[in-house]
């Protein structure tokens, strides 16, 4: 399991890296109309935050069963095949986070041959891309984590992942009450 | 051979219960590995260019914060008492105060879901205290919960234009029309059903009762001016309105109203404290609340909801981006487009095939990915045949509404059972008869152009003037 502390830092990442892109855009508006000036860069980091958010919180929407998905057919099988639908599912989203580090690792080594930086921010941009690796990494971790719990029956699948993170998060709540707030599901959709 | 493998593979990873993301996306890489000679590093740069190159998309985020500081804090509330005030006196008025209700909400919030779960948790209690069958009360709110995504602003609009390069102001514009003729529809539909049925009214609150209600929401209320105003008048994009309007949330949510964060339950006046002290004791704690906001749970949680909505969605759309990029690299659109031409439709029957294929996607698809994968297809015959791509794109949303109240993808379905605590089945049974007010809308949509179409042609005679 992933240190509690690292999941503040998780969840205070994705809300800061949203916060942050909010702010940006505001701030480029004030700009234009305040100081009839704007800021080339502004653009381009909102839009490379953007990029950071869902790969980073892709994972995390992983560990909350946030993604969405058809679940009517997995569902009517019997336990154990459901279970074993589970395995195979998170057996092939792991193979899809394998191809992409794969090419992510391609990609990354030859825009760092070529030396290239982003076009306004003075940054190579094989390290501003490097979330690829990390962002795809984090799933793996997420994904064995589930495989894990669908295999000693703590979890059916990956969408079906929803009730009984739902339970674990509530035993998470027990064991540490800092967390205030994890149980209840807040927000649209 | 290749799209077969491509449309095979898509819905065997579905009905396995994978996520629609990874399905798209795992079905595009696989295709590419296997038919064709791009590499994966190509594939790598085409999903990071899918999140981080389209500034519309950006929009996205912007209006789901929005929206989730609106239903957190007590906007939606202050809007139904608003409409529950205006409209209530009516027979039926309850449900058509609703439909109001929900009008309202879409006209500040882009999400179907975030509008049923907004409006519906507080009304559909409402109406069966007050003598509504449940089942009637759950009916009307999935489907007018729809109008979240017709009436701009709209997620689904924005992939639309961040699929075609339609400008997005201008589908905001083409949607405001039909989502009022919508919300009226709906609205005759539950008088008519109300005489029969011999449901109650509310008691006339009187001109005082419309003006408080208005005044109180007025929070809620000035964010629609703000909005529209911002964009049809030229002076912020989507996604500057947007973002603005998410910060316009969290203040009026923590700062006005006092629903969440730092100042919940703190009086603008206290019993027998004089004015000038009450102004400055409110001013410092405002600004204080702003400092405090940061480290105060509830805006915490508001905002970390409203990151996992986006992100889940901001990351099927840029899967779907890659299985779009498959599809055009393949020249599948240009072959289908090419069959369909062939034989010889007349746009109208063109339209026919559209809304069919469409009212088939939706019920396996999310609404963004159908978008991105469909909008290549069609968008270049529509245009051989004459059909304008505004009109083109507002077919293709009612379309996606109609989507969201039939099974097994419908997400409104989903958030009224959750909401009621009512099986799937029930839920489904509620909506039905609804279903076939939003089918002849799609009917008048898709054959009234002008509809869609006089708002935008509108706003360009006035900027020619200008």
């Amino acid at each position: 399991m992933i240190p509690r502390f690292l999941r503040g830092v998780e969840e205070s990442l994705i809300a800061l890296l949203l916060v942050a892109m909010t702010l940006l855009v505001t701030i480029e508006v004030i700009l234009r109309y305040g100081f009839s000036s704007g800021l080339l860069w502004i653009q381009e980091l909102t839009l490379l935050l953007a990029a950071y958010l869902v790969l980073l919180g892709a994972a995390y929407g992983v560990k909350k069963g946030a993604h969405i998905g058809m679940d009517m057919a997995v569902r009517r099988l019997a336990p154990r095949w459901r279970r074993m639908a589970g395995v195979l599912a998170v057996l092939l989203c792991l193979l899809y986070c394998g191809l992409f580090i794969a090419g992510s690792w391609d990609y990354l080594a030859k825009i760092k041959r070529f030396g290239i930086e982003l076009e306004d921010l003075p940054v190579p941009q094989w390290l501003a891309h490097g979330v690829l690796l990390v962002g795809f990494g984090l799933l793996v971790i997420r994904f064995l984590e589930l495989l894990w719990k669908i295999i000693n029956k703590r979890a059916e699948g990956v969408l079906i992942a929803d009730e009984a993170a739902d339970a674990v998060d509530a035993v998470d709540a027990v064991d540490d009450v800092e967390t205030e707030g994890e149980s209840r599901k807040g927000g649209p959709e | 051979m290749t799209t077969l493998a491509l449309f095979a593979m898509l819905f065997a990873f579905l009905i396995l219960g994978l996520p629609v993301a990874i399905a798209l996306g795992l079905s595009a890489i696989l295709t590419i590995l296997f038919f064709s000679n791009d590499s994966l590093a190509s594939v790598v740069l085409k999903l990071f260019e899918a999140l981080s190159e389209h500034y519309t998309l950006l929009a996205i985020p912007f209006f789901i914060l929005s929206s989730a500081f609106l239903s957190s804090g007590g906007i939606a509330r202050r809007l139904i008492r608003f409409a529950i005030a205006v409209i209530g006196h009516v027979r039926g008025g309850l449900a058509m105060a609703s439909v109001l209700a929900c009008m309202l909400f879409a006209a500040v919030s882009g999400s179907s879901p975030a509008t049923v779960a907004a409006i519906g948790s507080i009304v559909i209690g409402g109406m069966v205290k007050a003598g509504y069958p449940e089942k009637f009360a759950a009916g009307v709110i999935a489907n007018a919960g729809t109008l979240g995504i017709l009436i701009p602003p709209s997620i689904v609009m924005l992939v639309y234009a961040a699929a075609t390069e339609v400008s997005a102001a201008r589908m905001f514009a083409a949607g405001l029309l039909p989502g009022l003729a919508m919300g009226l529809m709906l609205m005759i539909a539950i008088y008519v059903a109300a005489r029969i049925k011999r449901l109650p009214r509310q008691k006339w609150a009187g001109l005082g009762e419309i003006a408080d209600a208005a005044w109180r929401a007025s929070g809620g209320l000035l964010l629609v001016v703000i909005v529209m105003g911002a964009i049809y008048g030229d002076i912020a994009s989507p996604t500057e309105a947007a973002a603005i309007s998410a910060l316009y949330a969290f203040l009026v949510a923590v700062l006005f109203y006092r629903d969440i964060g730092p100042l919940k339950n703190v009086a603008w006046r206290q019993p027998d404290e004089a004015l000038a002290a009450a102004a400055l004791r409110n001013g410092v704690r405002m600004v204080l609340a702003l400092a405090q906001s940061g480290t105060d749970s509830e805006v915490r949680q508001t905002v970390l909801a409203g990151a996992k909505t986006s992100i889940m969605l901001l990351f099927v759309i840029a899967n779907a981006m890659l299985f779009a990029h498959v599809l055009t690299t393949e020249r599948i659109p240009h072959g289908i487009a090419e069959a369909i031409t062939s034989w010889g439709l007349s746009p109208w029957q063109f339209l026919i095939v559209v809304n069919i294929v469409l009212l088939i996607a939706g019920n396996f698809m999310e609404p963004s990915a159908i978008l991105l994968i469909m909008a290549p297809i069609l968008f270049p015959i529509a245009t051989q045949l004459g059909i304008d791509p505004i009109h083109l794109g507002i077919i293709m949303v009612v379309n996606m509404e109609i989507g969201m109240i039939t099974p097994p993808v419908g997400l409104n379905l989903f958030v009224t059972a959750g909401i009621t605590g009512r099986s799937m089945t029930w839920v489904m049974a509620a909506a039905l008869p609804w279903l076939a007010i939003l089918l002849i809308f799609l009917a008048i949509v898709t054959y009234v152009p002008q509809l869609s179409l006089f708002l935008p042609e509108l706003m360009d005679q006035m900027r020619g003037i200008k």
